[in-house]
């Protein structure tokens, strides 16, 4: 009971007369959108509010007289996958709530999603297509908007070719948009179709599917609850993943567990550490192996694991032998003792879990660290039950979907690569002909030819058309098509502005115009499309432990913004259209489309989702349908908080289902498999989420076999090793004739043989599991992965290391070719290696809690850009003193790849939270560019109210040599006061 | 200021600092801060190692006041605003309308020695009234809607109720605000027309060793200014100053200061403020009814001879020297004669 | 009658600042208007601790006996409110708050303060509750809904917690007793004049 005073004031209600007319009723939609937006309450109107109010009216409050709507959909940036509860009334969305039941986020937000509302206020969104007519942008409709778009398309595609358009998707789409999205590159005849992960966890994708079978975080942020060890290494979670800490730190209070931060950056994660180990940027295999020294010699390894379930383990021995702790030291800085301490904790005090996160995978050497992780975990036999893994904390909220759903430039949906039987494959499953795709690509060859990656989408675009020196595809990148993806988070950004400026077609689809609208000096032929966020969408999305969680529609898309699907559907008509008009036969929309329920204009989520569960077998991602999805976003409060399983008052629907069926979940929806909480677990049974390492590479080397040795999963009937299924080993097995009439015809309609993951009937699958058995088979993990371009990662100094004395002894990799272009290594090193005295300190970059990836929407949400307005850069006290640099002063900084005389210009933040030499800044800015001030570039009205200095404007060449990953987090620099 | 903030944080930091800074000298090699188990920053010991400082930290928004965690000084302040001021100013107005009344009850009005002389001296010209009614009623309302804001709520609030009373208070400190700035120029004005006059020397100490004239027989010799006048002076101009600055932190909050700045300018302007009140009371009453004659010199600028040869002897002999004499009153004046 | 309190734990906070924009989300708090703020001390060094503060609603409260117009009040459930109205901007109460809590909008020519405003506890003020009227000058009232305040439930790692002062110390008390360590109920001694007994 609360004492008010409302009795004895009667006199306030004339204050309550008084705004009465600003929302009497509460607001409508249309009086929402026409104060949110026309008016536009710009931060200038401060002044003009009365003495006596917090705010301005906006979207707030709830009319407590009126009927509320509760909609639940998921937070829209990290990968942890939080539930927002959304309050909406008369189409207006004007509320959180805690969603106390999601098993994930418990109510609980980081500042990006306890602001997410504001994303649909709308403030600074796009709220009409535009396009720059003399470097003016003039409003234009849709309809006028995708005319010209898929005009200009067709005539790069009749000049140029189907390779020169580069689409550009996004982490941030639906798992149907991302998948509709790869589905209209194939369409359009190209594997040039990338997204964020390229630039985030493509290493560890290609790392540890390479290790075990999947690449994809092996456990989940609940299960960390069962760790008794956690190391966090290359990453920053406190900041990336804020939600994820409630587990981490849950656990480590429960267990009275291990917490052992390695990181270059005391970072806020650090700061609850129980052992905090500083090392050198770049420096990550030695550390691992520096750990598997101790491990090795003090045989704290798992000798049983390593016998049944791993490859090649004795050829890391012999690449650890190397890293004595003196070695270790000299080349990390970590002195022996420390390290021999976290070795043995991690290897003896087990469950122990290894998380990481873009200081691993974003360097030259990405995926070779990841390999290494992996075979820690490998080694200490920390891989495969509860409260052990690798940890993979993922970045946007569906990096990990859109990565499964093929927006890369290597594969079809689900990991099926780009062969003719995954070409057959989805073929099959898209219901057209194979040699209807061949026809819409250039060549059979360039339909199997992996595309550009997004690292180096402008070198597709100014480099010389050569096959050996050059660029190996018919023409250069001529159009992009860039949906939901900043133009800021991509390294040597000076190259870019000379790419971009070098197109043909720039079209920005997104809710907020990116960096990519205003970097470069276009004038023409550049186009924003307003895209809705997801919170105006329907569609799944995967979080980072693989749970796949339905969003629904909070409120219709504002303005004139568009979904992704109806975007896509009407850029497709558009194409049509324009090929008609060009008399090409060439058409998309209507056998792309065909398979699906077109509602509005756009094709319905649940209907693009069914496709999926017909065809993305080899990830498991048949079992989730929209009815199964949506039962667990009804009955969240159902699941457990550790084991993520509904438990025995769960509806029957649901009762045992792991919370978001994470994938895999095999077999149809019908089979009620429910998911996979930890992958590759023996101690379940394959129908309960039980598994084995996967047989992805064939059964034997060199007379060594890949199968396991004596490990299977619980229940199984083969209590060995065994290959994946196809037809032919169920025959020879006998169990063919447990296939049902339909699954047999089904087989016979594809042509009669089939593997477990091209069996459209799923019959493989489902015999398989009756007998207790993984249908993708049950292989050893490789230690050496013969594939990879170091079998066993080996150390190599980043191409700009301050420590040139030790590049002889651990030289980057030679140049080489790769994705349709040269990648440079050691020509870069041995120029780099001259240039190092001139920039003495070493440049890392990363996350801050406020902001999310390149930056637009977020430093556009006014209740998260007041709290980060300035971009800066940390520089350590004793680096601080020698340059005479205050804290919070203005310095400049300037990089081996800049344009001579150039610098960018930032506050310094004078903390020890980095070491001497070393320098860090957050990714998340753009706006000014190398000291110009580009607000006035942005379309009235759209710019983002924080602006800064990129430091992609800074960093350098550097790629992964598998994935094309950038280097981020080791370059060189100077530093000098403004 | 800022700087001091770090400094507490770096002082609290010390011990932790020392392990850190241990750094190698090769560029980019780290430095491995071991700690078994972590250092615990617990509210008590922190504040303890402070010895009742100020706790602050790092804060990413703009606004560095809000860097500042835990300032237990805020209980100081209180203490001062409640306790100390409310006596000092208590005491400081009350007693001193009580001593005027005394002393009124005891000696009655201060006549002129031996009655006006119906002639006129001119005291101070136009200038110097209007800079001093400036001055004056400025510092009028300052001082009461300064003094309304420590005892208001006890005094007035409950008599006009609360909307009332607020409407006064807004309405007194925007006039509070606002008329610092003519008093400040009134401050200064005073001090270039009158500090040559003011300059203290020999005589007033014998002046006020007089009393002013009360004490003994006969009255203490004067210039321009005696003794008393210039203690006004002084107390006017010095504490006017004082009161102007510390205001004007106080008007512009945090610009020129931190939060102990600030609480240090309140307490120094409220102390001298209510101080200058008390004097002024007196200077109000003898400048008004307290004396006879005394109140012509800032109302017409024209003081009687006899009150001026009473009270500022040497002055008017200077004045007379010069052959700017008495004039006759202006009655007596031909018409015409301008 | 319930002692509405806040506690944060320094052990879990880690600054992810979901207490701010919850707050400003809640309440559609203006830029520069900070209710509630996460300060770091010993920023980059071990023993590095966040702590998220806002107004403690403190026992005794300074703000309400330095108040030269006596424009706060306190509910029945110890949540100390004020009352807009009546307030003049005065910024007394920003001097005698330990945790800087008030809040002034910047009005007029010279940086002079509008109306003190800060956490209500999600408690509105003194208007009816729920109304438009009460939302425009102090933001939505959970207390009256039987919620409570949007900063502490979003919390990522709960390390804030509100609710009952016995309620929420008795929940640190077993925290502490479960990990083995702890850094104090930040801000109580100061507000409450205690501390959680371990």
């Amino acid at each position: 009971m609360l004492i008010k005073r409302s009795e004895a004031r009667a006199g306030k209600q004339r204050l309550a007369a008084a705004y009465q007319g600003l929302s009497s009723g509460g607001l409508d939609r249309r009086a929402f959108l026409k104060q949110a937006g026309i008016t536009g309450v710009g931060l200038a109107g401060l002044g003009a509010i009365p003495l006596t109010t917090v705010r301005p009216a906006q979207a707030g409050p709830m009319n407590h007289q009126q009927p509320v709507t509760r909609v639940k959909n998921i937070c829209t940036h990290c990968s942890v996958g939080c539930t927002v509860t959304a309050e909406v009334q008369n189409g207006v969305w004007v509320g959180q709530e805690p969603a106390w039941e999601s098993p994930i986020n418990r109510g609980t937000h980081c500042a990006k999603g306890a602001a997410v509302r504001e994303l649909v206020h709308g403030d600074r969104r796009i709220k009409y297509p535009m396009k720059l007519v003399n470097g003016q942008w003039t409003r234009m409709t849709w309809d006028a908007a995708v005319t010209e778009i898929g005009d200009k398309l067709m005539a790069v595609r009749q000049a140029s070719g189907p390779d020169s358009v580069f689409w550009l998707g996004s982490a941030k789409f639906s798992n149907e948009g991302a998948y509709l999205f790869r589905k209209f590159a194939a369409f359009w005849g190209t594997n040039n179709v990338d997204h964020q992960a390229r630039i985030c966890h493509s290493t560890t994708v290609a790392g540890v599917a390479n290790t075990w079978g999947y690449g994809a975080q092996t456990n989940s942020y609940n299960d960390i609850r069962n760790s008794k060890t956690m190391i966090i290494m290359g990453g920053n979670p406190a900041e990336a993943h804020p939600v994820s800490l409630q587990h981490v730190l849950s656990g480590k209070e429960a267990n009275r567990a291990n917490l052992i931060v390695i990181d270059p950056r005391f970072t806020r994660t650090a700061a609850h550490a129980t052992e905090y180990v500083r090392i050198r940027p770049g420096t990550d295999i030695p550390i691992i192996w520096g750990m598997l020294w101790h491990i090795f010699q003090n045989n704290w390894e798992d000798k049983e694991f390593i016998r049944q379930r791993v490859y090649g383990m004795d050829d890391v021995r012999a690449e650890v032998a190397k890293w004595t702790p003196a070695e270790v030291e000299r080349v990390t800085g970590v002195p022996g003792a420390q390290l021999r301490k976290v070795a043995e904790l991690f290897a003896t005090q087990k469950p122990a879990t290894l998380i990481w996160c873009m200081g691993a995978t974003q360097k030259t050497v990405g995926t070779a660290n990841v390999r290494a992780y992996s075979i820690l975990l490998l080694a200490t036999g920390n891989v495969g039950k509860d409260g052990t893994g690798a940890n993979i904390f993922r970045g946007h909220c569906n990096v990990q979907g859109a990565t499964d759903f093929g927006l890369d430039v290597t594969t079809l949906p689900a990991y099926y690569g780009l062969d003719a039987n995954a070409w057959n494959h989805w073929s099959r499953v898209w219901g057209v002909s194979y040699e209807s795709m061949v026809a819409r690509f250039d060549s059979r060859q360039m339909m199997e030819m992996p595309g550009i990656p997004t690292t180096r989408y402008f070198d597709a675009v100014t480099m010389p058309v050569n096959a050996q020196t050059g660029l190996a595809q018919r023409d250069n990148f001529k159009a992009m098509m860039v949906f939901g993806h900043g133009g800021n988070t991509v390294t040597r950004m000076p190259e870019a502005v000379r790419g971009l400026e070098k197109l043909d077609l720039l079209v920005v689809a997104d809710p907020h115009p990116t960096t990519f609208a205003v970097l470069a000096n276009r004038r023409e032929n550049t186009y924003l499309l307003p895209i809705c966020t997801q919170f105006e969408c329907d569609g799944s999305r995967t979080a980072s432990n693989r749970s796949v969680q339905w969003c629904s529609q909070v409120v219709k898309p504002i303005f004139e913004s568009k979904t992704d699907y109806e975007a896509m559907y009407r850029l497709a008509g558009a194409i049509d259209a324009a090929a008609a008009r060009r008399n090409m036969p060439f058409r998309m929309r209507e056998e792309m489309f065909r398979p699906y329920e077109i509602r509005d204009n756009a094709p319905v989520a649940e209907s693009i989702l069914r496709e999926i569960n017909r065809g993305a077998i080899s990830t498991g991602y048949t079992g989730q349908s929209p009815e199964r999805l949506k039962l667990h976003m009804q009955h969240q409060d159902k699941f457990d908080l550790v084991t993520l399983r509904a438990k025995d008052d769960a509806p029957a629907e649901i009762r045992g289902d792991f919370y978001g069926l994470p994938w895999p979940c095999w077999g149809t929806p019908e089979m009620r498999h429910p998911g996979t909480h930890v992958l590759y677990n023996t101690n379940l049974h394959v129908k309960e989420g039980g598994g084995t390492f996967r047989a992805r590479f064939g059964v034997e080397r060199n007379g060594v076999s890949l199968l396991a040795e004596g490990s299977y999963s619980k229940g199984s009937e083969l209590t060995d090793g065994y290959p994946e299924f196809t037809t032919a080993v169920m025959a020879r097995l006998g169990w063919d004739a447990e296939l049902t009439e339909a699954e047999k015809a089904s087989i016979a309609r594809q042509g009669g043989t089939a593997s477990w993951a091209t069996d459209l009937s799923m019959g493989i699958i489902r015999v398989t599991m009756e007998h207790g058995v993984m249908a993708y088979g049950n292989a050893k993990a490789r230690a050496n992965a013969w594939n990879l371009p170091d079998p066993v990662p080996v150390h190599r100094e980043p191409i700009y290391t301050p420590r040139t004395d030790l590049i002889a002894q651990y030289p980057t990799l030679p140049d080489r070719r790769g994705f349709r272009l040269p990648h440079l290594g050691q020509s870069v090193q041995n120029r780099a290696k001259d240039l190092a005295p001139n920039f003495p300190i070493i440049l890392s970059s990363g996350r801050l809690v406020e902001y999310e990836g390149g930056g637009e929407e977020t430093r556009s949400n006014k209740w998260l850009a007041e709290l980060q307005q300035d971009m800066f850069v940390e520089i350590n006290p004793r680096d601080a003193a020698a340059r005479n640099i205050r804290d919070g002063a203005w310095v400049l900084v300037n990089g081996p790849e800049m344009p001579q005389g150039k610098a960018v210009r930032m506050k310094a933040l004078v903390t020890e939270r980095v070491g001497p030499g070393v320098a860090w800044m957050p990714f998340h800015f753009a706006g000014w560019f190398m000291q110009e001030d580009q607000r006035s570039k942005y379309p009235q009205g759209t710019d983002p109210i924080v602006l800064g200095e990129s430091v992609n404007a800074v960093t350098t060449y550097g790629y992964d040599p598998v994935t094309f990953m950038q280097e981020t987090k080791v370059t060189l620099c100077q530093i000098r006061a403004a | 200021m800022r700087a001091l903030i770090l400094a507490l944080a770096l002082i609290l930091a010390a011990p932790m600092a020392g392990q850190a800074q241990t750094a190698p000298q090769v560029s980019g090699t780290p430095t491995s801060p071991t700690p078994m188990m972590p250092p615990v920053a617990d509210e008590l010991e922190v504040l303890k190692a402070l010895q009742g400082g100020r706790v602050a930290g790092r804060i990413t928004i703009p606004d560095q006041q809000a860097a500042s965690l835990i300032q237990p000084q805020g209980r100081s302040w209180r203490d001062f605003h409640n306790v100390t001021l409310a006596w000092v100013g208590g005491i400081a107005v009350l007693g001193m309308l009580a001593i005027l009344v005394v002393f009124r009850m005891s000696k009655g009005r201060i006549p002129v020695e031996g009655g006006l002389a119906g002639r006129t001296i001119q005291r101070f010209n136009g200038l110097e009234r209007a800079n001093h009614w400036m001055v004056a009623s400025t510092f009028i309302i300052l001082a009461i809607s300064g003094l309304n804001l420590t005892f208001g709520r006890h005094v007035l609030l409950p008599i006009v109720g609360p909307e009332a009373f607020t409407a006064i208070s807004q309405w007194g400190k925007y006039a509070h605000n606002f008329l610092a700035f003519p008093f400040t120029l009134g401050i200064v004005l005073m001090l270039l027309l009158w500090v040559k006059d003011n300059i203290p020397n020999g005589r007033d100490i014998k002046w006020f060793a007089a009393g002013g004239g009360l004490v003994g027989h006969g009255h203490p010799d004067s210039e321009r200014f005696n003794g008393g006048q210039k203690g006004i002076f002084w107390i006017t101009t010095l504490g006017g100053a004082t009161v102007a600055v510390t205001g004007y932190m106080l008007v512009f909050p945090f610009m020129f200061t931190d939060i102990a700045g600030m609480q240090l300018s309140h307490i120094i302007h409220s102390i001298v403020s209510v101080l200058m009140i008390a004097v002024m009371l007196a200077h109000i009453y003898i400048g008004s009814i307290g004396m006879e004659g005394a109140s012509d010199a800032m109302t017409t600028g024209q003081v009687d001879l006899n009150w001026a040869k009473q009270h500022h002897n040497l002055w008017v002999e200077k004045e007379m020297a010069k052959g700017r004499g008495a004039e006759p009153p202006a009655s007596a004046r031909a018409a015409g004669a301008d | 009658m319930a002692r509405m309190k806040f506690l944060l734990d320094a052990e879990r906070c880690i600054e992810c600042n979901a207490c701010v924009t919850a707050c400003k989300n809640e309440h559609e708090v203006p830029w520069g208007i900070n209710r509630r703020r996460v300060v770091t001390i010993n920023d980059g060094k071990p023993g590095e601790r966040s702590i998220s503060m806002a107004c403690m609603h403190c026992t005794d409260a300074p703000c309400a006996a330095v108040c030269p117009v006596s424009c706060f009040y306190t509910t029945a459930d110890a949540i100390v409110l004020h009352d807009k109205d009546l307030c003049i901007g005065c910024g007394y109460c920003f001097y005698a708050c330990p945790f800087g809590a008030p809040q002034y909008p910047r009005v007029g020519n010279f940086g002079s303060r509008g109306k003190m405003d800060k956490c209500t506890y999600c408690a509105g003020g003194p208007q009816a509750d729920n109304t438009q009227a009460e939302y425009i000058q102090y933001g939505s009232n959970r207390i009256a809904e039987g919620k409570l305040p949007l900063c502490a439930e979003m919390c990522s790692t709960k390390a804030l917690l509100a609710g009952d002062g016995q309620v929420i110390a008795q929940i640190y008390r077993e925290r502490v007793q479960k990990r083995g360590y702890g850094s104090g109920a930040w801000g109580w001694r100061t507000a409450y004049r205690e501390t959680v007994a371990i």
